[in-house]
């Protein structure tokens, strides 16, 4: 578990906040509240009930705190308690977050009202307390008793953190001209009770303002995925076996973004159309939201029902699995049947020199393994393993069973050895079944027809390319191209400085959205994209060698337009044999039902006039309806479709759209009204999944639909 | 555990994305027809040899065990996908049993022996009983007196994928026979092959050719199949030609053509397709990614409906609810929405998309690292292999090659941001090299040449460790021992080769299923290739292991001795957490008594007042004997106090 954390802001609205200072555009309390919401929306994210918050206001034009019956309490007001932050508490803080009209205030005060509130609060239990102050310094303070004050923080074990608008930093390289003195006297005063905290710190909060642009990263705790002897040998027959007790945890793990739900309007909001148009324009203010489920209704094969499906009840099915397109009912007690039941093991099988391995076979994640805490035997036993892997350059290959009954896996073992730590990390191997066996052509050189090996040929590089390619590579050295915390070079783009940008971006957005409803989504951080595309000073160092390597690559973008026919005209056997010479006249320009695709292709391939494309498209036409016309349910489903798609993509080729537009508006409409033997929506619904509606002018200059025009056709019924 | 479940789930999602190719209308599965010759020659058996491992299937039978090898292995690897057997040249004539169609007339002496279709248990059941038990009660195998049109057997193989795989998007036709001249005699009939080939062509339909030779006899292309075979346009020349399959060089011709078709087995689909590399701002060129490493699993269980003639599989349909009315929810109305703080908060669907958003589909290289910067731990997820495409980008092939020998070279990798589909999430990679290379230098003869696509970590992937406080670093001595061993246990070749480890679990269970399927008898014990060898292990390094193990508590004694000693150093310091006392004090090396304190009490005689469990901790603490009567305890301890002090 996540330690107990309760936190007190304290927030200076004084109505000296509502200036805008230091060359701004914004207040100096819209400004630090930046850095307040996005440390209470990181609050609400973790949806924990051990992360209280408190609010307090400084300077407010009320005054409604415990101890306002004692002088010197005034305009100090609690906003919040401390509790739970959620999103509602959030959107009622929200409204009272705004600069009010008095001047006066006490700090130091509001400082006591924090640690009572959270004295109260926390009692003596073990929590981590902080104070939060953010002011911009001008309100009258009160500097007697400050000892006192630091002395009961440091008993209370609270960390008190001050945030100064436009306060001077000299670490942070700040300090500001013309400070009222009013103001700088207060600046010393808390730096001297900063500095009497344990663990105080005072800074100006446009550092920590900074300091948000950089990604946090989610910590979390350890998992465990095995935790047993690892062994080299059979223990059980072999006494001298290798038995070392380790434990293994994850290393590497994904990180995914945050995820989506699908939700609706609740019904009593959903009144009718109306209600979702609405919802676009005002976005989520005041508009509640219901999660959708899902349920499944399931249906078996039977011819005698209307279109060949009938339901079956949930309660009346079985378990089982597919073998082939055979269904193997498996009863319940014989759930486990087709289970491998392994041992749990963690076992070596063998060696591999490094030089034998390539990392592109990880299959997945990493863990590391040590050993056993307080275990000497093991820690002496591991280090002597791990040395001798290191020593011969190898790796270990071994077989994992993290529990008994899991499925066993091969890992790779690597050893890694720091000063104070050694290790072993591991990632998974792939299985015989894993590994498909593609063929390629070789890229060091080409094979002809005749079996010739060619060494020179415009799909291998020339020296010259070759030459370009090797200097701009050496050029473009990320190795010490970065630096590093002193200014000297390091390695550009290491790991530990690299952030997912899916994952913080959502973040960042969601964050942003549950504060400020109204504003649109925030562009992406630049941080996120700092890798996105080479760096730009080293580009333009590089600038002649990659002239270079463009001049001597000779690439050559092909015409969108021209793809299609490239294919068609080199459609011949290996042998380069002219197949339509051989054919006969009387099939030239017939599409027959059996052959449709085939005989389509042809027919267009030798035609000459417009009319002939029409004429082969109209037959095409009439057999994609006849299929429909003589399905019996869905069974002709997938021709019609094939024939649709090819109709789609030839006419498309030839620059004829217009034919198949014509053609397909027809058929809708024959299918939504039934003209084509019965009930035929469903085939509609797979031609919009296919996407098959109307070509438009992207897709074929010649078309005179409009994108919208064919979003239209697919949505319409 | 919901957590793995979950995690599962998402990575189903994941594939499910990668699945949706928006370019083509064609239903992402493939289609197999084998088509076998039935003829004398074929059904000739080698001649008999004496040696035990000679040839005795003819190559037809060889075929057949092939056709029946490539059955089992795709219903594991390939569950969706179809498969038939067709066999030509019969003097039997059987098309589609459906009786959709025009029955067996059209086409004379071809035999359907297997529809196009998931093949189902009674399909391998019949090839089996074929294969195996030689049982031929129908005669199928019997050839006809004369050469089967071949123009007869493309239209016919035509005429299945066209009903039974309409609009898949890969259909192939593997025809394996001996006969490399058909028609030597008939213009007509070679010239009527071709055009029917061209259909197979137009219809998308890709022919595989496994020809089978035997003794001395070759198979000459040009003689008829040069006019029946396309090949990819694109690609040119640049593929090696048809691999023979023949019997020899200790290899049985069933295993050289098993080696033949399954190197064609699964079709080759692209991940993702023409997607630009970037090599340089300016130059680009484009690339296809497959999937050349997949993680095979077991299909997910289903549900079986019970009460019909037979059992079959139940397709299920679903329809979204809202949770709090539960009436059905139509698409249009369905929102996305992040959860925050126990509510949502909502973006429109055209805002959800730009969050998901970060520019069009590249790889885009930013520069290039020392291979050996890539800590080895620096892995999340499989790679994936990409190959030059010239269909975007003419002169990519020579590009990539001249980029890919240079990093060969060099030992270097690219590192790139790549975006492989559209919205798909963006990530750090390294383009690693590799290459294939003779069986003998490479560690992965097995995989082709090309660069690979290495995801790399993010910093939000790493987990923080936190490893033991304390590190014994065993000493030379113990090192070299455990060295002795590693050299005595490499695997063979030095190297790991997947092909020789199937996965236990995934053979077990379909091993089970097809028992259960074909109502054979169920088999006690799995296969395992991944157990260790624990008797070659035992003799070739049981020895050096008893020698490593000696050592090992030799050092251990020495070790609990100076640990208690740097522990009672320590201790002399001031606050040191108490949990951290007795979380140490439960193991025998523990004690809560400094050094200092211990003297103390031996001197004052405290010690006699000692508990004798506290006495029997401290002796264990400093590696004394903790055995015999309270006064033998007092006695040793005082003796170790004299001798450290």
């Amino acid at each position: 578990m996540a330690e107990k954390e309760s936190t007190v802001f304290i927030l200076d609205l004084g109505a000296s906040m509502a200036q805008t200072n230091s060359g701004r555009k914004e207040s100096d309390l819209d400004w630090s509240m930046r850095y307040v919401w996005d440390k209470i929306t990181d609050i609400v994210a973790a949806n924990r009930k051990t992360l209280c918050v408190g609010i307090v206001g400084l300077r407010t034009d009320e005054t409604s705190n415990k101890l306002q019956e004692d002088d010197g309490y005034e305009n100090i007001s609690v906003l919040q308690e401390l509790g739970q932050m959620t999103m509602s508490s959030l959107r009622s803080l929200q409204s009272s977050i705004k600069p009010s009209k008095t001047l006066s205030g006490d700090a130091i005060s509001a400082i006591v009202v924090a640690v009572d509130m959270i004295d109260t609060f926390t009692k003596k239990l073990k929590w981590t307390r902080k104070i939060v102050l953010i002011t911009d310094g001008q309100g009258e303070l009160d500097d007697d008793d400050l000892g006192d004050i630091a002395k009961k923080m440091n008993d209370s074990n609270i960390q008190l953190t001050v945030l100064g608008v436009d306060f001077d930093d000299p670490e942070y390289g700040y300090k500001e001209d013309g400070k009222t003195s009013t103001k700088a006297a207060n600046e010393t005063t808390l730096k001297n009770l900063v500095n009497e905290c344990q663990g105080g710190i005072i800074a100006s909060i446009a550092e920590a303002i900074d300091e948000l642009d950089t990604p946090r990263i989610k910590s979390v705790k350890p998992y465990k995925t095995y935790d047993g002897p690892l062994t080299l040998g059979d223990p059980e027959t072999l006494p001298a076996a290798m038995n070392i007790n380790v434990e293994r945890y994850f290393k590497t793990h994904l990180a995914r973004p945050l995820g989506a739900s699908t939700v609706v309007v609740t019904s009593e909001q959903a009144g009718g159309t109306q209600s979702t148009h609405t919802l676009d324009d005002d976005g989520m203010e005041g508009i509640e939201f219901s999660a959708v489920k899902q349920a499944r209704a399931y249906k078996v094969n039977d011819p005698d029902a209307p279109g060949g499906k009938r339901d079956v009840e949930f309660e009346s099915l079985a378990k089982g699995y597919e073998y082939g397109r055979t269904a193997v009912h498996i009863s319940e007690s014989e759930h486990n049947i087709t289970k491998i039941e392994a041992q749990k093991a963690f076992s070596i099988i063998g060696f591999i020199p490094w030089n034998k391995y390539e990392p592109f076979l990880n299959m997945g994640e990493t863990c590391v393994t040590y050993a056993r805490k307080h275990d000497a035997k093991s820690n002496l036993a591991l280090s002597s393993f791990i040395w001798a892997l290191m020593e011969l350059e190898s790796y270990a290959i071994a077989r994992i069973v993290t529990k008994d009954g899991k499925d066993p896996l091969l890992v790779l073992l690597a050893p890694h050895i720091d000063p104070d730590f050694e290790c072993l990390y591991d990632v998974p191997l792939p299985f015989a079944e894993d590994v498909r066996s593609y063929r390629f052509p070789p890229l060091d050189k080409v094979v002809t027809v005749s079996g010739q090996t060619l060494t020179k040929h415009r799909l291998l590089p020339s020296d010259e390319l070759t030459e370009a390619m090797s200097d701009y590579v050496d050029a473009m050295d990320l190795s010490t191209y970065g630096i590093d915390g002193e200014g000297g070079s390091a390695e550009y783009a290491p790991i530990d400085e690299t952030y997912n940008p899916a994952v913080h971006r959502v973040n960042h957005a969601v964050k942003m959205r549950a504060v400020h409803t109204e504003r649109p989504i925030p562009e992406t951080p630049s941080v996120l994209l700092r890798f996105s595309s080479p760096p730009e000073d080293l580009i333009e160092k590089v600038q002649s060698r990659i002239a270079s390597l463009v001049e001597s690559a000779e690439v050559k973008k092909v015409p969108p337009k021209a793809k299609g026919r490239r294919q068609r005209e080199t459609a011949k056997p290996i042998s380069g044999l002219d197949v339509d010479a051989l054919l006969g006249a009387e099939r030239k320009g017939r599409v027959s039902e059996a052959n449709a695709v085939p005989d389509f292709k042809r027919a267009l391939a030798s035609t000459e006039e417009i009319s002939e494309i029409e004429d082969a498209a109209k037959q095409m036409g009439t057999i994609v309806r006849s299929l429909v016309t003589d399905s019996f349910g869905d069974s002709k489903y997938s021709q019609a479709l094939e024939c649709i798609g090819v109709m789609r993509e030839e006419l498309m080729n030839l620059e004829e759209p217009g034919l198949y537009n014509s053609f397909v508006r027809d058929l809708k409409k024959s299918l939504l009204s039934g003209a084509l033997g019965g009930d035929r929506r469903d085939l509609w619904f797979k031609i919009r999944w296919s996407r098959l509606g109307l070509v438009e002018q992207e897709q074929s200059e010649a078309s005179d639909v409009t994108l919208e025009e064919a979003e239209e056709f697919y949505k319409s019924r | 555990m919901a957590d793995k479940n979950q995690d599962w789930k998402r990575e189903e999602d994941d594939e499910g994305e990668q699945e949706i190719d928006e370019t083509s209308f064609k239903a992402q599965k493939d289609a197999v027809i084998l088509a076998i010759e039935v003829s004398e020659s074929m059904l000739t058996a080698p001649p008999p040899s004496a040696s035990k491992k000679a040839d005795r299937d003819s190559p037809l039978e060889a075929a057949l065990k092939c056709a029946y090898h490539l059955m089992e292995q795709r219903i594991i690897s390939n569950p969706k996908d179809m498969m038939g057997i067709l066999l030509f040249g019969t003097d039997k004539t059987k098309f589609q049993s459906d009786g959709n169609g025009r029955g067996g007339l059209g086409y004379p002496n071809c035999y359907v022996f297997t529809d196009l279709d998931v093949p189902a248990a009674e399909d391998v059941k019949a090839l089996k009983s074929l294969v195996e038990d030689g049982e031929d009660d129908d005669q199928v195998l019997k050839p006809s007196g004369e050469v089967a049109s071949m123009s007869n057997v493309l239209f016919c193989a035509n005429q299945i994928f066209t009903t039974k795989a309409a609009n898949f998007g890969s259909r192939r036709l593997f025809i394996i026979t001996d006969n490399d001249d058909p028609h030597s005699s008939d213009k007509a009939a070679t010239s009527a092959a071709a055009v029917r080939a061209k259909d197979l062509y137009d219809l998308g339909v890709t022919i595989e050719l496994f020809p089978i030779t035997r003794g001395d006899s070759s198979f000459d292309l040009s003689k008829f199949y040069d006019d029946i075979v396309y090949r990819d346009p694109l690609v040119e020349a640049n593929l090696s030609a048809f691999p023979i399959s023949k019997s020899g060089d200790g290899l049985t011709l069933l295993n050289s053509l098993i080696s033949n078709v399954n190197s064609k087995q699964t079709p080759k689909r692209a991940l993702f397709s023409n997607v630009p590399l970037e090599v340089a701002p300016g130059l680009q060129i484009s690339v296809k990614g497959y999937n050349v490493l997949h993680r095979q699993t077991p299909a997910r269980t289903c549900y079986i409906w019970l009460d019909g003639d037979r059992p079959q599989i139940v397709s299920g349909e679903t329809t979204r609810i809202a949770e709090d009315s539960t009436r059905t929810v139509e698409k249009q109305e369905m929102k996305k929405a992040y959860k925050i703080g126990g509510e949502y908060v909502y973006f429109s669907p055209e805002e959800q998309k730009s969050l998901r958003h970060f520019g069009s589909p590249v790889i885009r290289i930013i520069g290039f690292k020392p291979r050996s910067m890539l800590p080895v731990w620096a892995s999340v997820k499989k790679s994936s292999f990409i190959f030059p495409s010239e269909e975007d980008y003419i002169g990519s092939t020579r590009v990539f090659a001249a980029l890919w020998q240079k990093l060969l070279k060099d030992d270097k990798v690219g590192i790139a941001w790549c975006i492989v589909r559209a919205n798909a999430q963006p990530m750090l990679a390294a383009l690693i090299p590799s290459k294939e290379q003779s069986e003998d230098d490479s560690g992965t003869p097995y995989l082709p040449s090309g660069l690979w696509i290495y995801p790399l970590p993010f910093a939000d992937d790493l987990r923080e460790i936190k490893p033991p406080a304390e590190v014994s670093q065993s000493s030379d001595e113990l090192k070299t021992r455990m060295r002795t061993i590693v050299q005595q246990l490499q695997l063979p070749k030095a190297r790991y080769n997947p092909t020789k480890y199937p996965n236990p679990a995934l053979q077990w269970h379909y091993q089970i299923l097809k028992a259960l399927a074909l109502e054979e008898e169920v088999p006690e014990k799995a296969e395992d290739a991944t157990e260790p060898k624990y008797k070659a292990i035992s003799k070739r390094a049981g020895g050096y292991l008893e020698e490593w193990t000696e050592k090992l508590e030799e050092e251990t004694g020495q070790v609990s001795v100076s640990k208690a000693l740097k522990r009672e150093a320590d201790d002399d310091g001031p606050d040191r957490p108490a949990k951290q006392r007795r979380a140490a004090s439960e193991k025998p090396s523990g004690s809560s008594l400094s050094l200092a304190q211990l003297k103390l009490a031996v001197e004052s005689g405290g010690i006699a007042k000692m508990t004798v469990a506290l006495l029997k901790d401290v002796a264990g603490a400093r590696g004394l004997s903790t055995s015999g009567r309270k006064m033998d305890l007092v006695e040793r301890i005082e003796r170790w106090a004299e001798e450290n002090a």
